[in-house]
């Protein structure tokens, strides 16, 4: 089921996601400088991240065994609300992922 | 090498350089956290040593990384791979049309370039530092743009590789695919600044976890595009109720 070993599919995926890379970042540093980014697309380009990431997120920590899991004994669930409260307050990535990770490991280990 | 140099990077004086490295180095921590935390999730996860390492060197955006990682571990089909990558990755379409005017002048292998180094960090930095400059493209902003890319790039790919050696050896119950998680959390709060960001985040949250059954991992997708909707719509009401005011850019 894993596509990690399948050599192949890595390397077509990996060719694909580093031409997305140029894709993006380099999008408007190649178009001609006549060709300029409709205010409308704004707006569906900003809120495209802020989704896609959620998608990702939301069921890495919500489910498990393909089964939404909204539970008082998940325990990523509150080693995420644990790890978004550090961060909201000292807006620090080292500290928010060794909160979110103790929290994590401490109710692995305890509850 | 000097000839290689001159034909993918813009000549500049090295006190701007040095100016760019000092401005990125306070940062260069917290890349490297980042770094290793993508490092070890990809080999955790089950990816090969030497893939890791290609993807890291080559694709060299950790957000994107991280996103598909869940995706390539079930083996799904590529085009959700690619479609994943590239809407978490639309945020750099944004950067580089607001720091175009800087870069037209030059010859194009080296905006290629300069577009592959612009990630978030160095765009924030860069649009801060030269954002009254009535030149654009000066010898100086280029010394600094580098400066600032060479530590945020050397830091992330050093940190990677760390990462990824020490991924195999850390037992999959300790749960670090939750620390990717995190990381990719940390750079969403910073987006969820404003009510219609919020409302998409709510819908396409719930909607990735009610579809996580669909198949080919098309749930994700179908969230995606139904919650960015929303948020545009919401955008939309807003600044109509707001008497048509502008909307503001929220990405720096």
């Amino acid at each position: 089921m894993s596509g990690f070993h399948d050599v192949v599919y890595m390397a077509i995926a990996t060719v694909g996601l580093t031409v997305v890379t140029f894709a993006t970042r380099s999008s408007f540093f190649m178009l001609p400088p006549s060709v300029q980014l409709p205010k409308s697309w704004e707006r569906a380009l900003r809120y495209a991240p802020v989704c896609a990431l959620t998608a990702i997120v939301a069921p890495t920590v919500f489910t498990r065994d393909h089964q939404p899991y909204i539970s008082w004994q998940n325990h990523q669930m509150w080693a995420l609300f644990a790890a978004a409260a550090v961060f909201a307050r000292w807006r620090s990535m080292t500290a928010m992922i060794i909160v979110g990770m103790a929290a994590f490991t401490a109710l692995r280990l305890l509850a | 090498m000097t000839r290689l140099r001159r034909h993918f990077f813009a000549a500049c004086p090295r006190e701007a350089y040095q100016r760019g490295v000092a401005s990125m180095m306070p940062f260069a921590l917290a890349i490297s956290v980042w770094g290793l935390v993508t490092g070890v999730a990809m080999v955790n996860g089950g990816m090969t040593i030497p893939g890791a390492m290609v993807v890291t060197l080559f694709v060299f955006a950790g957000s994107a990384q991280l996103a598909v990682l869940p995706l390539l571990a079930v083996g799904a089909p590529l085009p959700v791979v690619w479609i994943t990558a590239l809407l978490v990755n639309l945020r750099f379409v944004i950067f580089a049309a607001a720091s175009r005017r800087y870069f037209v002048r030059l010859p194009w292998q080296q905006r290629l370039v300069a577009g592959y180094l612009n990630g978030d960090l160095g765009f924030a930095l860069f649009t801060r530092e030269f954002a009254d400059d009535t030149e654009l493209g000066t010898t100086d902003q280029y010394g600094y743009f580098y400066g600032g890319a060479t530590v945020n790039w050397v830091a992330w790919q050093l940190s990677s590789f760390v990462g990824i050696v020490l991924g195999g050896l850390a037992p999959t119950s300790w749960g670090l695919d939750l620390a990717a998680a995190l990381a990719l959390v940390a750079v969403l709060i910073p987006m969820a600044n404003k009510m219609p960001a919020v409302a998409g985040m709510i819908v396409t949250g719930v909607l990735a976890v009610l579809t996580v059954r669909m198949p080919l991992r098309l749930g994700l997708l179908v969230s995606i595009v139904v919650g960015g909707a929303v948020a545009v719509a919401a955008d939309v009401w807003r600044s109509r109720r707001t008497d048509a005011e502008p909307a503001e850019m929220a990405t720096t």
